[in-house]
């Protein structure tokens, strides 16, 4: 039975403004916690400069810090939606800029490194599915997947680095910020092995599918396609590797990223991660703010992909 | 009725089992070595409270730098300024014990307010946590808490607190599913046509009889991932600083010789991340496979 497109259009609509919903929930608690934090961003930009209060106040005025909090809050969130995400206290330079460079670094390292979970984890579920409970092959499999992403992730970006100076005989660090050359997919493939291996949802990513295929293959419609000589393989695909391998990748975004602040510091690459570790010391404001605010939005984004591929796959779905 | 015999009888004759039987010889591996863990860390907890440790933990031995494991006096060998590593790696359980244990009781407490709310009310409030929960969820938790150190400071109460809250979504979502499917199975509508009253439906049916494995399980592993956290930050340098150990800072310090070749100060925290982590995530998970999936089935 197919449904109206109108409907699904309408659905999709409907968790667009959700998504909206979440992302100004977002910027207000982001807000919030800078507006509660001792000393506002004002005294870390004026910290040794201006020494007497009345110069303070007057600056303060000035830039439009004595409106209240809701005043300080739509004037801040008016500049962020047209782009303005303030200037970096350290560096001085708009944070708009720069947040652009660093969160492609980003989106690139962690789309490759999801890549390579999927890599090495659906061949493994599948393979585990489709022969079976065997415990010969499943439980070393299991356990790999166990000690995988209990390694912190640090200390496998140094095995790695040691790895491929002694043993390749080149060095994966400061990648991003070499002068461009031949070979340079090289150097940034170490940090991405790194993160997708060492993520810790390599071994989710396997149980869940593993679940998810077995039990689409114990489904009525497939032991029809079975008999009846269709493929097995083009039934379960949708239900059984599609939908659970969108899920899992959405609802595991925020942990991946989590994971390119430190590989990022491991490998010293130019991302967001690193960025924000640098801000956190610094404590420059405007930039953390930018980094939470666009790192939310690609958590959001990667839940509303998945959400348009499960409608894609069952339109039923979508009435309720 | 012979069927209805028949089958009360397997049941009893599985309950009669002992209980090596019972389970997956695997279950119990992973929950025999998830307790062995959780032994270790509050045994190396409690030496560490009282100081009661090889020896000092921030002693400089400049005779004794980077002894192999296994070394006279050095179990498990010395850094590279001559530190005694197990005196370090024990010491730096304080580092994270008690924050975790924060982190997760808010979690829980959060999640159990919010997951019963949500699913033994339903309605507009639902709607309300459901969008608290997926808001929560937004944030990277790593980006999050460096966000809270840039606004107050690098403090592991404040970053506990974070994660705790972090937690949340996870324990109320879970807690929610099960009242939802208590509800299905018309559980909580024979507590309510026997006449009991809401707080003992709540407190004594749901939480006590059928929640109590799922929160331990999420305790387990809330810790592990607390301890993932607490190691994350002091490798970034954020958490416990030098001198004072803590494994991440181990890891941190030792990096440089680990380029070098010299693999076991580094290796050493490492390690015991490693067993920790996998022991708290074994624990969780065995525990989960015998108490919660055999009974739902």
């Amino acid at each position: 039975m197919l449904m109206p497109p109108k409907e699904i259009i309408l659905n999709i609509i409907k968790e667009l403004f959700i998504v909206m919903l979440l992302l100004l929930g977002v910027s207000f608690v982001v807000f919030g916690i800078l507006y509660a934090a001792p000393g506002d961003q004002f005294s870390v930009l004026l910290e040794g400069q201006l020494p007497t209060a009345q110069a303070r106040q007057e600056i303060r005025e000035a830039m439009g810090g004595a409106q209240g909090w809701y005043g300080q809050y739509f004037s801040w969130l008016l500049n962020v939606l047209s782009g303005n995400f303030g200037t970096s206290v350290r560096t001085g330079l708009p944070v708009a800029g720069e947040l652009l460079t660093v969160s492609l670094n980003t989106l690139y390292l962690t789309l490759g490194s999801m890549l390579v979970t999927l890599l090495v984890a659906v061949p493994i579920a599948l393979y585990s599915s489709v022969r079976g409970h065997s415990v010969a092959i499943s439980w070393p499999l299991t356990m790999l997947g166990y000690v995988i992403s209990a390694l912190p992730v640090f200390w496998l970006g140094y095995i790695a680095i040691y790895i491929s100076i002694h043993g390749f005989d080149f060095f994966p660090l400061a990648s991003m910020s070499r002068t461009p050359g031949e070979n340079d997919w090289l150097y940034t493939l170490v940090p991405v092995l790194v993160l997708g291996l060492g993520s810790g949802t390599i071994s989710e990513v396997i149980r869940n599918l593993r679940e998810e295929m077995s039990r689409v293959m114990a489904e009525d419609y497939v032991r029809t396609a079975r008999a009846k000589g269709a493929s097995v393989w083009r039934h379960a695909f949708k239900e059984g590797l599609l939908l659970p391998v969108t899920q899992i990748i959405a609802a595991k975004i925020p942990f991946i990223l989590g994971g390119a602040v430190i590989v990022e510091q491991v490998f010293n690459w130019p991302g967001m991660g690193r960025m924000a570790w640098q801000a956190a010391q610094d404590r420059d404001f405007p930039v953390i703010m930018g980094i939470v605010l666009v790192a939310a939005a690609f958590v959001r984004l990667g839940s509303l992909i998945q959400h348009i591929v499960c409608t894609a796959v069952n339109p039923q779905g979508a009435r309720d | 009725m012979k069927k209805y015999s028949q089958t009360s009888s397997v049941i009893e004759d599985f309950s009669k089992l002992p209980f090596w039987q019972k389970y997956a010889v695997v279950d119990l591996i992973y929950v025999g070595y998830g307790l062995l863990i959780v032994a270790l860390v509050l045994l190396s907890y409690i030496l560490g409270m009282f100081n009661w440790l090889p020896h000092d933990p921030q002693q400089i031995n400049m005779d004794m730098l980077m002894a192999p494991p296994a070394t006279a006096d050095y179990l498990l060998g010395t850094d590279f300024m001559g530190r005694d590593i197990l005196s370090r790696l024990i010491m730096g359980i304080q580092a994270y014990f008690l924050p975790g244990l924060l982190a997760i009781s808010i979690s829980l407490s959060g999640g159990i307010l919010l997951g019963v709310v949500a699913g033994y009310r339903g309605g507009t409030i639902e709607t309300i946590i459901t969008y608290f929960t997926n808001l929560v969820d937004s944030f990277p938790r790593l980006v999050l808490i460096l966000l809270v150190i840039a606004a107050f400071k690098p403090d592991i109460y404040y970053i506990m607190v974070v994660m705790g809250i972090t937690g949340v979504p996870a324990v109320a979502t879970a807690i929610a599913n099960k009242i939802r499917f208590l509800a299905q199975k018309n559980f909580i509508e024979a507590a309510i046509a026997l006449g009991l009253r809401t707080r003992v439906i709540i407190v004594k049916h749901i939480l006590w009889y059928n929640c109590r494995a799922l929160l331990i399980i999420q305790a387990t592993l809330g810790m592990g991932e607390a301890i993932l956290l607490e190691t994350s930050l002091s490798y970034l340098g954020f958490g416990v600083q030098e001198p004072e150990p803590s494994w991440g800072n181990m890891v941190q310090s030792g990096a440089n010789y680990f380029l070098q070749g010299n693999f076991w100060p580094s290796t050493a925290p490492a390690l015991a991340i490693l067993f920790t982590i996998l022991g708290f995530n074994l624990l969780g998970d065995g525990l989960n496979n015998i108490l919660e999936d055999k009974r739902d089935k």
